[in-house]
Formats: C-alpha cells, sequence, structure tokens
C-alpha cells in the first residue's frame, strides 16, 4: 500500500468514532499538556537564574584580583607593601600576561574608586569604575534616550551614572534620602552637572576644621590642609531604568579608566592615592595598580581551566562557575521531578491509547480479516493501527501544546517573576524544542501503547471474517 | 486442459474433546482453468473447510495444494496474503463490504492492497461497477443498497484485480430466491465472458446447477461429481445472449 493510502485509511477509521476519539485525544492533550508546563516551569526558573547570573557578570566572566602577602586586601590596606615580595597587583603587566593565556578573549583592567559628589543640598557618594570603552561596550549597557559611552579622548572625565546612584544621595543637612523619605533627589543626571572630589579625606578635614572648634582649628592649621579640587563633571549617559530596577551597575558611576587615572595622579600628585599600594615609607609603588582585572573566558566550558591557570599565576580569582555548576545539578533535579509529575499523566493517556486501540481492535475483526482475504499486507495491517495510535498522539501533542501555551501564557499573567525569585523573567517559558520534543515523545507514546494491538490485530485469523455469523 | 487447482489427498482432522473429526478424509480432485465448480454439501460436510484451504485460509493437516503452479500448502501466512493479492477473488456470503467506503472505494480496495495509484484503480473499480449494471450506486454507502446490490459489489471487488482464480463462499446464502438467480447469472456471465476460475460453495443443489462441473461432498469425502450440460448450463447462456 501506498503511504498516502496508509495515512488516509487510518485517519478515517479514527473519524467513524469521533467521541471515542476526542476522548482518547483529550487523555493525550491533559498528559501532554502537564508535562510541558510543569517542564516549562523549570526552565523559566532556569532562565530566570541565568538572567540573574547576566546581571551578576555572566557566565563567561572572570574577576582577577591581586593578592597581598599579609593576606589583606591591599585596596584597604594602605601598608600592604610591608610584603610586597609575596603581594600581586594587577598592573599593565598583569593585563598583558593574563592576555596571552589559552582561551582567553579579553581581559581588561577595571579601577574601581570611591568618591563624592555634591550639587545643591545633596551630596552623595560614586563608586566611580574605571573600565576600557571595549570592556564598557561589553557590558551591553542599556542607557536612557540621548546618552552615550564615555569618549576616551575627551578632555574631561564623562561619566555614565547607574539608574539607582541618586538613591545614595541624601540631603546635607537632614541627612534623610530617598530611603528615608521615598522621593528621588531633584538632579538630572542627564544634562546637570555635579562636583565631584576625588580626595575625600582632605575634603573633610577641610569640612570639619571650623566646626572642631579652637583646639582643632588649631591642629588642622598645622597639618596644612590642601584643600582638595572640586571637579565639575557631566554625564555622557545614564543607565535605563527607574530606581527600583535593579542591574548589575545600576549602583556605579562608569569612565573611562585611562581618564580617571590621569585624574588621580594629577589629584593626588607626589603622594600615595587611595587605594594604591605603597611602599613601606609610605611611597607610591613603582607603577600603577588596577583594583581589578575583567577577565572574559571564550566559552564557559574552559573558564574553570582558565581560573585555575590564573590562580597559579599567584592571583585571586572569583567566578560563578561553582555557583553555575551547584546551579545545574539542582535545576536538574527539579525538572526531573517536574517532568516527572508531568509524565505520570501521559503515562495515563498511553493506557487510554491501548485501551482505545484494542476496542478498536475487536470492533474491526471482521473488517481486518476481510482486509486480509481480499489482499492487505500484514505489514500493512499493523502499520494502520499503529498509524491509528500515532494519529491520536500527534493530535493530542499539538492540542497538548497549544493547550500548555495558553496555561503558561495564563500563569506569567497571573503570577509575574518578580513576586516569586525576584527576578524578572517570566515563570513559565516554552522553548521551540520543547514543544517539537513534546510532540514527538507523544506519537511515540501513541505508536508504543498502539504496539501491542497493532500486532494483535496482524494475527487476527481471517478465518474469522468468513465465518457466517 | 490446464489445470488450474490440483488437490491431492487432502485431509483436516479436528480434535474436539477427545475425539477427533475428519473434516477432510482424504480429498483429490483437479479444477480446470475457465471452470466453474460448485461444492455442494450440507453444513459440516466440510465444503467451507476446503474452500477455506483452497484460499489458504486454513492449513491443512495432510495433503497438497497446487493453485497456478503453486504449493499454497507451504507458504506462510504473508506469503499467502502476497498470493491471494495476486491470484485470487473472494466472494464472501454476507459481503463483508467497508461500511466507511462508497461502492466505488470497496472495489478499488485490493488494487489499493496492491499500491495501484488512486486515479487509476479508481477508473478499473468504475468499469467493474458499469459491468455489474450498478452505474447509479457507485457513490453509495453499503448500507444504502440492497442485498443483491451489495452482493455484486462484492463480485465487483473480486474480479477488480483480475485474480485467475475466484472463491465463493455460499454467495447467496443472505439473498432471496430471485435476488439470488440474479447474482447467479451475472457470476455465470462474467466467468465465461472473462475466462476466470469460479470455486464456490452452496448447499443449494438448484443454484449448482449454473456449474460446469458439481462435487458433492458428505463427510469430507467426494462422492459424487456431476457434469453439467445442455440445459442447466443454457441458463447462464441464455441470460448472456439477451
Amino acid at each position: 500500500m501506498r503511504w498516502s493510502d496508509l495515512l488516509r485509511m487510518s485517519a478515517g477509521s479514527l473519524k467513524r468514532r469521533k467521541l471515542r476519539a476526542f476522548l482518547t485525544i483529550l487523555g493525550v492533550v491533559i498528559g501532554t499538556a502537564s508535562i510541558v508546563v510543569m517542564i516549562s516551569l523549570g526552565l523559566g526558573l532556569q532562565q530566570s537564574m541565568y538572567e540573574q547570573m547576566e546581571l551578576d557578570g555572566g557566565t563567561t566572566g572572570l574577576t582577577v584580583t591581586g593578592k597581598s602577602g599579609d593576606g589583606m586586601m591591599y585596596s584597604y590596606s594602605t601598608d600592604a607593601g610591608s610584603e610586597e615580595e609575596s603581594s600581586k597587583y594587577i598592573t599593565d603587566d598583569t593585563i598583558e600576561e593574563i592576555k596571552a593565556l589559552e582561551h582567553v578573549k579579553s581581559a581588561d583592567p577595571v579601577l574601581n574608586f570611591s568618591a563624592l559628589a555634591l550639587k545643591g543640598k545633596y551630596e552623595g557618594y560614586l563608586q566611580l569604575y574605571g573600565m576600557t570603552l571595549e570592556a564598557m561596550e561589553s557590558l551591553n549597557l542599556e542607557l536612557e534616550p540621548g546618552g552615550r559611552l564615555p569618549d576616551p579622548d575627551s578632555p574631561e572625565l564623562e561619566l555614565v551614572f547607574g539608574n539607582m546612584v541618586l538613591v545614595d544621595f541624601y540631603e546635607k543637612g537632614t541627612g534623610s534620602g530617598y530611603w528615608d523619605t521615598g522621593e528621588l533627589p531633584d538632579i538630572d543626571l542627564q544634562n546637570d552637572k555635579l562636583f565631584v572630589i576625588l580626595d575625600q579625606d582632605s575634603y573633610y578635614q577641610t569640612q570639619s576644621t571650623p566646626e572642631m572648634g579652637a583646639e582643632g582649628g588649631a591642629e588642622g592649621g598645622e597639618n596644612t590642609v590642601r584643600t582638595p579640587k572640586k571637579y565639575v563633571l557631566g554625564a555622557c549617559g545614564v543607565i535605563a531604568g527607574g530606581p527600583d530596577t535593579y542591574n548589575t551597575n545600576s549602583y556605579n558611576v562608569l569612565c573611562d579608566i585611562y581618564k580617571l587615572k590621569e585624574y588621580l595622579q594629577k589629584e593626588f600628585r607626589g603622594r600615595a592615592i587611595p587605594g594604591q599600594p605603597t611602599t613601606q615609607s609610605g611611597k607610591p609603588y613603582s607603577q600603577f595598580v588596577y583594583s581589578s582585572a575583567s577577565v572574559q573566558a571564550d566559552d564557559m566550558e574552559n573558564v574553570e581551566e582558565l581560573a585555575q591557570t590564573i590562580r597559579s599565576l599567584g592571583y585571586d580569582v572569583y567566578t560563578n562557575v561553582e555557583y553555575i555548576n551547584g546551579m545545574k545539578k539542582t535545576l536538574g533535579m527539579v525538572q526531573a521531578v517536574l517532568g516527572g509529575i508531568g509524565a505520570v499523566s501521559l503515562l495515563v493517556a498511553a493506557i487510554g491509547i491501548a485501551n482505545t486501540m484494542m476496542m478498536a481492535i475487536y470492533e474491526r475483526t471482521k473488517e481486518i480479516g476481510v482486509m486480509k482475504v481480499i489482499g492487505c499486507s500484514l505489514k500493512n495491517i499493523r502499520q494502520l493501527f499503529l498509524l491509528e495510535a500515532a494519529f491520536i498522539g500527534f493530535i493530542g501533542g499539538v492540542a497538548g501544546n497549544v493547550l500548555s501555551l495558553i496555561i503558561s501564557a495564563v500563569i506569567n499573567v497571573l503570577i509575574p517573576g518578580e513576586s516569586l525569585w525576584g527576578t524578572e523573567g517570566n515563570i513559565s517559558y516554552i522553548p521551540i524544542w520543547l514543544m517539537l520534543a513534546s510532540m514527538g515523545f507523544a506519537v511515540l507514546v501513541g505508536m508504543a501503547a498502539g504496539y501491542f494491538p497493532a500486532v494483535r490485530a496482524m494475527k487476527l485469523s481471517p478465518l474469522a471474517a468468513i465465518r457466517n455469523e | 486442459m490446464i489445470e488450474a487447482i490440483t488437490v491431492k489427498d487432502l485431509y483436516k482432522l479436528y480434535r474436539v474433546g477427545d475425539s477427533i473429526v475428519r473434516a477432510l478424509d482424504g480429498v483429490s480432485f483437479e479444477i480446470h482453468k475457465g471452470e466453474f465448480c460448485a461444492i455442494v454439501g450440507t453444513s459440516g460436510s466440510g465444503k467451507s473447510t476446503l474452500l477455506n484451504m483452497l484460499a489458504g485460509l486454513e492449513k491443512p493437516t495432510k495433503g497438497e495444494i497446487v493453485i497456478s503452479g503453486s504449493h499454497i500448502e507451504k507458504m506462510k501466512e504473508d506469503e499467502l496474503v502476497r498470493f491471494r493479492r495476486e491470484h485470487v477473488g473472494f466472494i464472501f456470503q454476507s459481503f463483508h463490504l467497508i461500511g466507511t467506503m462508497n461502492a466505488l472505494e470497496n472495489v478499488a480496495l485490493p488494487l489499493m492492497f496492491r499500491g495501484e495509484p488512486a486515479k487509476e484503480r479508481l477508473r478499473k473499480a468504475d468499469r467493474m461497477l458499469s459491468l455489474m449494471g450498478l452505474d447509479r450506486h457507485k457513490k453509495h454507502m453499503p448500507n444504502q443498497m440492497s442485498g443483491g446490490q451489495q452482493q455484486r459489489v462484492g463480485v465487483a471487488r473480486a474480479l477488480v484485480s483480475d485474480p485467475d482464480i475466484i472463491f465463493a463462499d455460499e454467495p447467496t446464502g443472505n439473498l432471496d430466491s430471485h435476488t439470488s438467480e440474479e447474482v447467479m447469472r451475472l457470476m455465470r456471465r462474467v466467468v465465461q465472458s472473462q475466462g476466470k476460475t469460479l470455486v464456490m460453495v452452496t448447499h443449494d443443489d438448484h443454484l449448482a446447477e449454473y456449474a460446469d462441473r458439481v462435487f458433492h461432498i458428505i463427510d469430507g469425502k467426494i462422492v459424487k461429481i456431476d457434469v453439467n450440460t445442455s440445459e442447466k448450463n443454457e441458463k447462464g447462456k441464455k441470460y448472456e445472449t439477451i
């Protein structure tokens, strides 16, 4: 028999008993939908975890920091240089060294510096992150309209403000900020210029002097307080989002690293820049030291190996890999459990298919016999019944997927992702492969359930047909 | 004369409880090509068993059946199905048309099993139905037709694949006597004009008169072979000339 005839005949026999076919298919629909929806919940969880991971620096990122001999982070300890021999700092040489390693896609220095910003009656701390332009581009920042990344050739230090920077600003007099009043300071980061003070120590000394009275004043005089320079800096861009949408750089202020370095070296000429290691005598270290290096591996698989290599060079490395691996294991288990729950209902549906097919064969015993007598091959008979069962599986699979999409949409509308996992994204996520796989699985289940009935039909004696009733 | 069917020492034994029933007890005969044979006997005489074995639906206990040069007693089930598909047509007592197909599709069914394209097989089926005088019933479903019409569709189905041999198992058993005569005359005419070999089982001596030869079977043994001449066969011939 031709395939087209086989298909037509088996579809035709399905149409004969519409209600029964419908009920059997309904079983498959429910089975498929429960599997798909269950797995989609697991996938939604996975996706939101990956999104979270992306916010936390991605899956291929490594953060390399230096190591100081006394075990303390150099950035918080000005006397870390006491055991210079065993200390490792991130310098330009380090960056070059890492870049030369295998599996490294990019390596860029990062300079973290805390500065004070003043604007009208408000003041706030800025976490300045000096980065190279390439590194900033690779962050794929979403800026408010009109914004752009800092131009390294610009004469001024251009800033990209995080969308939540203003949250940390407070009123000078009362000390109340966003968290107290619920109102953001009246500052338009995009257009307003801020006074930025890099040398905070000097600033506070000048600030506190008058308040400390005569005694303090005398002391202050002795120390020849330097008046810190107030830089008037403007934004070239603001990261998109309001005060509630968190991302990695929400609280940060990004700027060009070389510009920042230049500013710092100018501001602290002849002195140690805060955060820079010093020699025992308090002199600055011979080379400029960055806070950390942001390294991107070429693939997630190589992150661990790369981390080991860099550790063996004597640096501290932080990656998300351990976390990701643990998470993967958990997710795999969650998905297996959810899929298993769904699979039970598909199993029940499979029993339904087997039952329906057995019924169909009893009903059509005569017809099967006649077909055999007039020359329908055994193989064709088996194919006819297998196809019929596969049809049930296929129709059920398609309808089940449609149902799952509806259920998934309803779940996502009713329960936003934030409420459950604190991140954006959908609770239920149905990728194309899940739809195709579930349909294929439904067909497979249908055929498996239809196999024994089909073999039974094939083995029916043709004599039964011509036996006179 | 060319032998279409040769049967030699055919036995079929059934075990019923402790005793053994001999449904066929050493049957031997030949049927010539183009011959119309009737096997006549009462119920339980073994006539249906004989037909089933000729059609390869039952295995003989012992003996040989040679049809168109092939030993069908040695064939496996799938070989038998293929053999029937290529060489045999079958007419049933209760018609056994597929209820969900119209007359045309029913007739085309054996051709579908052969894998003929739809257009071709429907053309052949159409021609066959016209030959049966069922022009107006081609699109009718089996339950929209009378018994006689249904059996004529059954005859068309048996003939459409152009088989060497046609087996008919009580073809008029479910029809009234008038319709029976009609169907018999039709079969007679077709066999004669197309040169087919037809083997028919019946319990009705009167209907057997349409055949060229009549095998009388009692208790699994052929007891008498009548050769019809002149008058009885004239019925068919007369019909043909009308």
